[in-house]
């Protein structure tokens, strides 16, 4: 029976494999050709090359141009009839009486945005970070259908962000399904995106949400890597829990937490889609963050201005990449460290 | 110190029958070995035994203290596993220090105990340095040096020298055994190499399927083994094993045929005419007759080691028999030999596999 199985199996795949090698005898002659033509690194361009036009276009172009698009003025689309302004825009973003006071600001919109995300940034990264830690402990335990539960927290990271902040506001807003449930047990309803800090407590609750479960399964991946043989030890010493916690679990842990910490803080300063489809960045200017103000002002608004939205753009990437390089640094060492073992 | 009894202690994981009425005494100061082969239930009665795992009925008991539903740190057992299960963030120190800091002990105590186990296990150099920038044989010294500082009624070794290579495997038993004399502690020993077992244990305990085969001293399991199973596992190389027939008795001898290789006179067993045995002689025991009698074989391989040689023979019923045989001999694949062995060294086991009467001694193989 299970022979009988495997051979019609190993047909099947030998029958779906057939074009493929097909496919590889038509491409063999030319290949060969260019081969002999171009020598083995000539063949290694080939291949980098589709992959290095489509970088080329899409991030290396657009980097470029938006580098030359925030040392123009004006609020013309296309870069030949715009104005050349130097460093203006750069200037205008750091016009400020006092940076801590938006309103004083030339771009008070920018400074909002900034300190809006600042503080995001610092509270979702904690809550983010707290909550993926106590799931993947749970998870790691020996629970009942711990399977599925791994699937439930998971579930959300699969959605797409406008789907996940569609379906919060559906549940958030004043005849949403909360309110709806807060009425059932007779308490009054709150208007949870329009009270300014509801709304921006809702923002950091959807993305941690729609998150965590990406993020407690690098740590639930960190935790099986502990060998139970160093819990086991520890019973054996007569450790309390919370010291094997605080002692072995948690210095173990501790090149994913950095890898997690590095992530969450770059997704953080990127946030914008699910927010922006919760609460418009509403109410007023509340959950108003950096990339939707770029959004706004390079695109949205009646007075857009490409080159302003550049100037911010690039100090926003400026960040990502500061944090980028961390995250990089940080995983050569634990490669170097585990390679040392 | 202390002597732990288990009283009819089982364990199942589901279905699954692990470890089946384990009834055993081992002794206070004594170093008694598990030994048999894998998934026999060696390293489950351990863990039983330290407080990992908790039978499914039976009881544990240390020094008469009834400990089956005690915590494993609260039995007073250190346990050098066979990983060695260090803390690889905490320098050697830090690791040898742990246990002790979790009993509140003062600073100074820990740090003199510390110095004398460093000192007992020569690990002093490497007390600052971190498990991975150990070689395998100081982790293995650490491990133990952390049973050692917690000052143990008794210790509980899990394979401790199964990733040790064979050079440093031989001198760390003889450092073990060493160890055992000095502490004068009870320490419970698994591994599924007999050889380790035979050269450590004051007491053997061989398990087999969740069952105990045997228990006695090395020299008792290697003379007199219990059955089929302990004779083959105990001893290398291992026991060879010829089925033979009871053919009759009389006088107070019976008359085994061996197959096709002959007979044989023995002292009476306890079996019937016609009664099928099995008879095993150990590899040691046979020796090469310049002339035909005995035992007739085709030899199909020789190694020549020097010092001995082992030859691998076929009976003209195509059983394999291994001969060990001193020195250097001049003997060839391919030719017939014949081999006798000395009445005084076999074994007889019924069809059930437990041993039989001894033979008598005076009686040689025809």
């Amino acid at each position: 029976m299970a022979n009988a199985a495997v051979g019609l199996a190993a047909r099947a795949g030998a029958i779906i494999l057939a074009p493929v090698g097909w496919l590889a005898r038509v491409l063999d002659p030319p290949l060969r050709l260019m081969q002999k033509a171009g020598g083995q690194n000539g063949m290694v361009a080939f291949f980098l090359a589709p992959n290095m036009l489509i970088f080329g276009i899409f991030v290396l172009f657009p980097l470029v141009i938006n580098i030359a698009y925030s040392m123009t003025g004006g609020s013309a689309l296309f870069l030949e009839d715009r104005v050349f302004v130097g460093a203006d825009q750069y200037r205008r973003l750091f016009t400020c009486g006092n940076y801590l006071d938006p309103g004083s600001c030339a771009e008070d919109l920018f400074w909002t945005a900034v300190w809006n995300t600042s503080t995001f940034v610092v509270f979702q990264v904690a809550l983010m970070i707290g909550v993926a830690l106590v799931t993947a402990l749970v998870l790691n335990r020996d629970i009942r259908a711990r399977s599925f539960w791994r699937a439930v927290f998971f579930f959300p990271v699969l959605l797409s962000p406008v789907v996940v902040g569609l379906i919060w506001r559906w549940i958030l807003q004043r005849e949403g399904l909360l309110n709806y449930m807060l009425h059932g047990i007779g308490l009054d309803p709150v208007v949870w995106l329009v009270e300014r800090d509801w709304a921006f407590m809702a923002a950091i609750g959807v993305s941690v949400w729609a998150h965590v479960g990406f993020y407690a399964l690098i740590l639930l991946a960190g935790l099986q890597a502990i060998p139970k043989d160093l819990y086991e030890a520890a019973e054996m010493d007569g450790t309390r829990p919370a010291r094997v916690f605080r002692r072995i679990t948690l210095p173990l842990l501790a090149p994913n937490l950095l890898v997690v910490l590095v992530l969450t803080l770059i997704r953080a300063v990127q946030i914008f889609d699910e927010v922006y489809v919760l609460t418009g960045g509403g109410p007023g200017t509340s959950t108003l963050f950096i990339t939707q103000y770029i959004y706004e002002v390079g695109f949205a608004s009646l007075l857009r201005n490409p080159g302003l939205a550049s100037a911010a753009s690039i100090l926003m990437g400026s960040v990502l990449v500061i944090l980028t390089l961390a995250q990089l640094g940080i995983a050569r060492k634990n490669e170097m460290r585990s390679k040392k073992g | 110190m202390s002597a732990i009894t288990l009283t009819d202690v089982s364990r199942s994981f589901g279905q699954i029958r692990v470890l089946q009425d384990i009834d055993l005494d081992i002794r206070d100061g004594e170093l008694i070995v598990f030994v048999g082969p894998s998934g026999c239930g060696k390293s489950t009665l351990l863990r039983l035994i330290a407080g990992l795992d908790r039978p499914t009925s039976g009881s544990i008991a240390i020094d008469g203290r009834d400990v089956t539903k005690v915590a494993a740190a609260d039995r007073g057992l250190a346990m050098v596993f066979q990983s060695y299960a260090l803390y690889p963030h905490m320098s050697v120190r830090q690791n040898l220090a742990f246990g002790l800091e979790n009993a509140r002990m003062p600073r100074a105590e820990i740090d003199a105990r510390i110095a004398e186990a460093a000192r007992m296990l020569e690990i002093a150099p490497y007390l600052e340095r971190r498990p991975g920038q150990l070689s395998g044989g100081q982790r293995q010294r650490v491990a133990i040096g952390r049973a050692i500082v917690r000052n143990p009624t008794a210790f509980l070794l899990d394979e401790p020298l199964s990733n040790l290579d064979a050079e440093l495997r031989i001198s760390t038993r003889a450092e073990l055994a060493a160890l055992h004399e000095r502490l004068a502690a009870t320490m419970i020993y698994v591994t599924h190499d007999q050889i380790e077992a035979m050269t450590l244990a004051d007491r053997i305990v061989v398990l087999r399927a969740g069952r105990i085969e045997q228990v006695g001293t090395p020299l008792e399991l290697y003379n007199r083994p219990a059955n089929l199973f302990v004779a083959g596992f105990i001893g290398a190389p291992r026991m060879n094993f010829l089925p033979g027939r009871i053919a009759g008795s009389a006088d107070g001898r019976s008359t085994v045929e061996l197959g096709g290789a002959g007979t044989m006179l023995v002292e009476k067993v306890e079996a019937a005419a016609g009664d099928h045995v099995t008879l095993g002689v150990r590899p040691h025991h046979l020796r090469l007759l310049p002339a035909g009698g005995g035992v007739a074989a085709e030899v199909t391989l020789v190694e020549a080691l020097g010092s001995e040689t082992i030859l691998h023979a076929r009976t003209p019923d195509r059983q394999s028999l291994l001969a060990v045989l001193a020195g250097q001999q001049e003997v060839a694949a391919g030719e017939t030999i014949h081999l006798e062995f000395d009445p005084g060294t076999l074994h007889l086991f019924d069809s059930s596999g437990l041993r039989l009467q001894p033979l008598q001694r005076d009686s040689g193989a025809r």
